[in-house]
């Protein structure tokens, strides 16, 4: 049964991303387009002709698809949280080299900022383990979700993760890295065809990752764990629509100061 | 493949280029995919990346110093592609037509599928040639497709097809 999930794991992914884009719609007052409208463009980009740079570019899209779907497989078969975390960094890591092995500017800025995103929100995912470790008394995911309610134990790595959401899912204010007509997408720039399409599926596999971390706060209670995600799921897009960009640079300062210092006081909180 | 080409139409991605227009069409592209006319409900995303999109916005008669961007970023799309002139301007030269320093049209440049008058030619104008183009879109093949002038040989690398010297700079061609 897990296994299903694990491979219709893309599928629920883009039906989220699908759902996004029509909940972003209505907080406009438009129609918006169809729920299914992610598949749609997928199917589309199959039909293209495909421009390839070189041979690893091309490759990397695809490695790192395969590795991030890995984690979201190694997040519902419940493994370590760590081992998930610096998978998914290994996931990254390949996408930011794809990024520097073409010449074009615009994919080395997404780089850039790229590696800066990784420098922010890592902190914060290893912190919010760290605090389940401490109250739960173990890193598995099996273990951690027999425990009972982490959002009154640790609220406030719940609030630092919370911040860190919007860079996940590409979300302003802190979509720096993709940031469509500013740097035309960043390190997507270079792709077309069907190895954009695996940067496209990729995005879907984030919102399971970093949802199913929103998830984990609501213990053994799946209400309370869906409950959450659903109210993250809200805000985050109330946010989108209502802020702009902030700098990279800005990003950071903001991450480091209020996140990890939320973070440490609650880890602090815990240990004394 | 027969099962893909239906979605064609389902997700059209926009790019927009601006080849010496003043503006004014642009601005009702950008009303035209605003919330009150909201072009995404038939799936359009602009997207702003050449490799990415498969309808190719144009607005504003070629001036010199646009013309060689407008062949480059043609023949960065890959097919299938479908070209929409918005605007009189980019149909005919509009008000600048014989003038020293615009090439009358792009239809000069590139191929055009669909042209839309009026200056500025209105949102719903610009959404009914959209709609338009999508059933070109549809019926067209993934033949590689030529722009008219300032381009150089169709070259392959190893049985793949080469778009590097595709598009060629003013002087370097005899034929322009």
């Amino acid at each position: 049964m897990i296994w299903v999930w694990i491979a219709l794991a893309p599928i629920l992914g883009g039906l989220v991303y699908g759902g996004e884009r029509v909940l972003r719609a209505r907080m406009q007052r438009r129609q918006g387009p169809p729920l299914l409208q992610p598949f749609y463009d997928m199917f589309k980009l199959l039909d293209k002709r495909t421009l390839i740079i070189h041979a690893p570019h091309a490759l990397l899209a695809l490695a790192h698809f395969a590795v991030l779907w890995f984690s979201i497989a190694a997040i519902f078969l419940g493994w370590n949280l760590l081992y998930i975390i610096f998978l998914h960094l290994f996931a990254q890591i390949l996408l930011i080299l794809a990024g520097y092995s073409v010449r074009s500017p615009y994919s080395h800025i997404g780089s850039n900022r790229e590696l800066l995103m990784v420098v922010a929100y890592e902190p914060i995912l290893i912190l919010v383990a760290v605090g389940f470790y401490l109250v739960s008394g173990s890193f598995e995911i099996a273990e951690i979700v027999k425990g009972e309610n982490y959002l009154l134990q640790i609220p406030l790595l719940f609030a630092a993760l919370l911040i860190i959401v919007p860079i996940k899912v590409k979300k302003s204010p802190f979509d720096v890295g993709e940031a469509h007509q500013e740097i035309v997408g960043g390190i997507e720039v270079e792709y077309s065809g069907v190895f954009y399409e695996f940067l496209y599926m990729s995005r879907f596999l984030e919102y399971i990752f970093i949802y199913s971390f929103v998830y984990l706060f609501g213990g053994e209670s799946h209400w309370l764990g869906a409950v959450l995600v659903f109210g993250v799921f809200l805000l985050v897009n109330l946010v989108d629509n209502a802020t702009a960009r902030v700098r990279p640079a800005h990003m950071l300062k903001i991450i480091y100061t209020v996140a990890v210092s939320l973070a440490v006081v609650n880890l602090l909180g815990i240990l004394l | 493949m027969k099962f893909f080409t239906p979605f064609r139409k389902k997700s059209p991605w926009v790019l927009h280029y601006n080849a010496g227009s003043c503006n004014g069409c642009d601005i009702e592209i950008l009303a035209a995919l605003g919330p009150k006319f909201d072009l995404e409900r038939f799936g359009v995303i602009n997207t702003g990346n050449p490799k990415q999109s498969d309808i190719f916005l144009v607005t504003g008669p070629v001036t010199y110093r646009s013309r060689e961007r407008l062949v480059e970023l043609y023949s960065q799309i890959p097919e299938p592609k479908v070209v929409v002139a918005v605007g009189s301007c980019t149909a005919t030269g509009g008000v600048f037509r014989g003038m020293y320093n615009v090439e009358d049209g792009i239809d000069r440049y590139i191929p055009v599928d669909v042209y839309v008058p009026g200056c500025a030619s209105s949102p719903q104008l610009i959404i009914d040639a959209l709609v338009k183009g999508l059933e070109v879109l549809e019926a067209k093949s993934k033949e590689i497709e030529k722009p008219y002038k300032l381009f150089g040989a169709i070259e392959t690398i190893a049985n793949k097809l080469s778009r590097l010297n595709m598009a060629t700079k003013v002087g370097q061609n005899e034929k322009d």
